[in-house]
């Protein structure tokens, strides 16, 4: 027999539960947004080190995802261009991040010793390479293309995020007199200057995600 | 070794798929074969000149479409011709959508022709000609290979028509076949318009019938978020479709172009433009109907504590008083009665507000109270009842002593017309909880409506139902004796406060005469109840007051044609901005909000009424205080008071498009942002502090808006 002590305390229950439900806000997906904090992360290098953003605070950090079977990447590197582009701003005090988040088994997968041989073999010179075969760091950031370039400011917040370039061909000749977006990127902020283009569309094959 | 080849690997891939040469107009590479497609060979000034660029793909493998969505390129052609001779851009059939794991790409596989069209000279050189074209594409399945082909086309270029027509080429079956699948312009007097959403845009398309399946693929990149659906929700003429944008958007378009793709092979080329869409009732689902009729129901009772209810509940609770010594059942009876008269008296209530709508009439909840013969009518009822509460005369007492009988019945129908009034004098005190259900709620079907609206009724009835329903509280319930008396006359100073309220919207919304117009029947009311309360119980007595109670009743419904007039100013102007309040509040107009927001301030908009009770109190505890004033002055707020007293279906228009069918409403717009935030129905001067707190900074002072600092 049920009364109404029992039966406002259920209502009261109920009542409640369905305010809550009402409130309860959708959880959304991390996305990086330009000019907004760049998402936090950890990911561990060819070299068995682990990395996170938080310990580069202070410091410009480069995002550079790379697939080296990429028409697109090999543009880059087998013209010399990405390794420039390493060396310069990296002597500036700039952290580059080489990301790899092919799958295994995809076009773009490596081994750390197959990834070392090759930044020896292109004299390519990141700070490191981050192994991110999950594809973990690549969801989180929604990097779509290799390459795609992600530039985050010494106060965490992105600043930059896009094609490497102007010139979204595979055609090596493109490269000379193509406007370098991280270049420009990287030359605005630390003269203190908003960053003109900060979103363009990446270019390059897509990232191979597993399936 | 290995390690060499998987670095060569790539090199030798990329060497072999260097340009297949030979004086040919079609070629051999990777995973597809190219051609060039010439339905006749003869070109000359003023023909059709068509030709197409043909891919054949291998299973699995894709081209590009002009926008190749998240990764990819199109193909491009680049053309080697002789003097007099132009080549159009190759049109890009209708696409299809390529997922590729968390990316989406736009493009075509299994076969595609590009057509294109050459402009040929009047003073051409006749004679045989060859053309050069040079074609780069990017072929995809799960790695991508760029590839390039060196073609030639033997024509004939002539100076006039030939006689007779030109003799059709071999290609002519292939182009027929695969010519046509450009997408078309959108009939005549079909349009499409988009309109921005917190999410991205909603896009709709009116084709004239319903459609029920779409694809929108957009022309230009960086706009929307190509793997996202897009849920479709079909019209009676057309659709709208659902679009995410991409989160690093930085600026809103200003036209959203690409290709529809509909049911049964319909392609159009649309370049929507922005525009307002009616908002869609929402999918209906048992769990969102749930959790609607929860909130309605807690609205209803919230609005027990409103001052538009209170005095009511207090008269039931009076009655309630009165036949403690009843048995328990009765009192359940009378409490399911009460429950009854709202539940009857909302569903004929939005039986009738569905019902106007249908017939196309812009009214919003609470539209009861924009006319001034209800208005005047809801005063002299609550005075008449006033004045019985005050103990000039007693109510049914005729009738009462007319049998024993007719009195238990006359308890019941006052129980049930304690609820009918409760209703009336409700609905423009837009609760918290209310605004959100009633919103979603008139938009469903009928059926949902009233589901949602029974959920409100119960809520505006459960504390006497509750009442009603425990003995032990009855028993808490003091026993009769004088003091009743004393209550039931205080209790008409809450009624005769609702009264002079209700007198107070009159004047505001309808002038000074019509006021003394409702004063005059007040007087009417009174001598009528001195008849009543005077003679108690004589057959005479009610024969004089009921007729002049009649009288005065007729006289308010006739009254406001004469006597209303249009408020000099409306309630939203203050007299003058004191020096401490540094902004004033403008008549609200959307083109004035648009013209605000143009100049890029904020714009704070105030949707209010006088007969909204919630929203006088808002106003004077939130919105007019001088620190809230300040903060608005700070931040170089433009402010506009939409006055929705009297029916204005501009005001119910921009209230629908917020959601909402009621008021108060307070919508902060901010530069750059495509929606409004919606503040609280229940405002004070933290939460509207707060809320300017958030807003970027004035950035110059050609910034600011119609306000005056």
């Amino acid at each position: 027999m049920v009364s109404l002590p029992q039966i406002s305390r259920i209502a009261g229950i109920a009542g409640i539960t369905a305010l809550a439900a009402a409130i309860l806000p959708v959880k959304a997906e991390a996305q990086a947004v330009v000019n907004s904090p760049a998402p936090q992360f950890t990911a561990v290098d060819s070299h068995g080190k682990t990395h996170s953003l938080s310990d580069y605070r202070g410091k410009y950090v480069v995002l550079e995802w790379h697939n080296q079977g990429c028409p697109y990447t090999k543009k880059h590197y087998v013209t010399g261009n990405m390794q420039s582009l390493q060396k310069e701003w990296t002597a500036k005090g700039v952290v580059w991040f080489t990301v790899i988040s092919s799958a295994p088994r995809q076009q773009g997968y490596v081994t750390d010793e197959e990834e070392n041989f090759y930044l020896e073999e292109m004299h390519a010179v990141p700070t490191a390479v981050l192994m991110d075969a999950q594809g973990n760091l690549g969801h989180l950031y929604g990097a779509k293309t290799t390459p795609e370039m992600y530039v985050i400011d010494p106060q965490g917040k992105l600043i930059y995020e896009g094609a490497i370039d102007n010139q979204p061909t595979i055609d090596m000749n493109d490269i000379e007199g193509a406007d370098n977006y991280v270049s420009d990127a990287l030359t605005a902020a630390m003269a203190g200057k908003t960053v003109e283009n900060p979103y363009t569309r990446p270019y390059g094959c897509s990232v191979k995600y597993a399936d | 070794m290995r390690r060499t080849f998987a670095i060569f690997a790539p090199l030798l891939l990329y060497v072999l798929a260097q340009p297949a040469l030979g004086a040919s107009n079609s070629a051999d590479a990777a995973h597809l074969h190219v051609e060039l497609v010439f339905p006749h060979s003869q070109l000359y000034p003023g023909g059709s000149n068509e030709a197409g660029l043909y891919f054949k793909l291998e299973p699995g493998w894709h081209v590009y479409w002009v926008n190749a969505g998240d990764s990819g390129e199109p193909p491009r052609i680049s053309w080697t011709l002789p003097d007099g001779l132009t080549a159009g851009a190759i049109g890009f059939p209708a696409p299809s959508r390529l997922p590729l794991g968390p990316l989406m790409d736009f493009g075509y596989e299994n076969e595609v022709l590009f057509p294109f069209s050459f402009q040929v000279a009047d003073g051409v050189k006749q004679g045989p000609a060859t053309l050069q074209a040079k074609v780069n594409w990017l072929v995809c399945r799960e790695v991508c290979i760029p590839g390039k082909a060196e073609l030639d086309e033997n024509v004939e270029l002539l100076r006039t028509a030939p006689m007779p027509v030109a003799v059709s080429g071999p290609d002519q079956a292939l182009w027929d076949r695969l010519a046509n699948r450009l997408p078309q312009a959108l009939p005549a007097g079909d349009e499409a318009i988009f309109q921005q959403t917190s999410t991205g845009f909603r896009l709709a398309v009116a084709t004239g019938r319903r459609e029920s399946r779409a694809e929108f693929f957009p022309e230009d990149q960086n706009i929307l978020s190509d793997p996202a659906p897009q849920p479709v929700t079909p019209t009676t003429t057309g659709l709208i479709l659902d679009l995410t944008k991409d989160p690093n958007l930085q600026a809103n378009p200003a036209q959203l172009k690409g290709v529809l793709e509909l049911a049964g092979g319909r392609n159009y080329l649309i370049a929507a433009t922005p525009g307002t869409i009616a908002p869609l009732p929402p999918a209906f689902s048992m769990l969102g109907l749930a959790r609607i009729a929860g909130l309605a129901f807690l609205g209803g009772l919230l609005l027990n504590l409103m001052p538009c209810v209170f005095p009511v509940l207090f008269l039931k609770g009076l009655a309630l008083c009165q036949c403690g010594v009843e048995e328990r059942h009765k009192l359940r009876t009378h409490g399911f009665v009460y429950a009854g008269g709202i539940l009857v008296s909302f569903w004929a209530l939005v039986a009738a507000l569905l019902g106007l709508r249908a017939a196309g009439a812009t009214l919003g909840w609470g539209f009861q109270f924009q006319s001034p013969v209800f208005l005047s009518l809801m005063a002299l009822l609550l005075f008449f009842l006033g004045l019985s509460l005050a103990g000039q005369f007693e109510i049914g007492l005729t009738l009462t002593s007319a049998g024993g009988s007719l009195a238990a019945k006359q308890g019941y129908a006052g129980s049930f017309f304690t609820g009918v009034l409760a209703v009336v004098v409700a609905t423009p005190c837009t609760a918290p909880f209310m605004g959100a259900a009633i919103g979603y709620a008139l938009a469903q079907p009928a059926a949902i409506t009233f589901a949602v609206f029974t959920a409100l009724a119960l809520g505006l009835a459960a504390p006497y139902v509750a009442l009603t329903l425990q003995p032990a509280w009855t028993r808490l319930l003091p026993k009769p004796g004088v003091w009743m008396d004393v209550l039931k006359q205080a209790v008409s100073v809450p009624i005769f406060a609702t009264v002079i309220w209700l007198a107070w919207v009159v004047a505001q919304a309808y002038g000074a005469a019509l006021l003394a117009v409702l004063l005059s029947g007040f007087l009417m009311l009174a001598v009528a109840g001195w008849f009543l309360g005077r003679w108690p119980a004589k057959r005479w007595a009610t024969a004089v007051a009921v007729p002049i109670l009649i009288a005065v009743a007729v006289v308010s419904v006739a009254a406001p044609k004469e006597f209303a007039s249009s408020p000099a100013e409306s309630s939203a102007q203050p007299e003058m901005s004191g020096a401490a309040a540094p902004a004033s509040w403008q008549p609200w107009s959307a083109d004035a909000v648009q013209h605000a927001l143009a100049a890029g301030g904020p714009v704070f908009v105030d949707f209010t009424a006088s007969w909204c009770l919630s929203c006088q109190v808002n106003e004077r505890v939130a919105l007019d205080k001088p620190d809230v004033m300040q903060a608005f002055g700070e931040k170089d707020v433009a402010l506009f008071r939409a006055d929705w007293t009297r029916e204005d279906p501009a005001i119910t228009q921009a209230l629908t498009a917020l959601g909402r069918s009621g008021v108060p409403v307070y919508a902060l717009y901010t530069p750059g942002q495509s929606t409004p935030q919606l503040l609280p129905q229940v405002l004070t001067p933290g939460i509207v502090i707060d809320a300017l707190s958030r807003l970027p900074q004035a950035a110059t002072p050609t910034n600011a808006g119609p306000s005056n600092k």
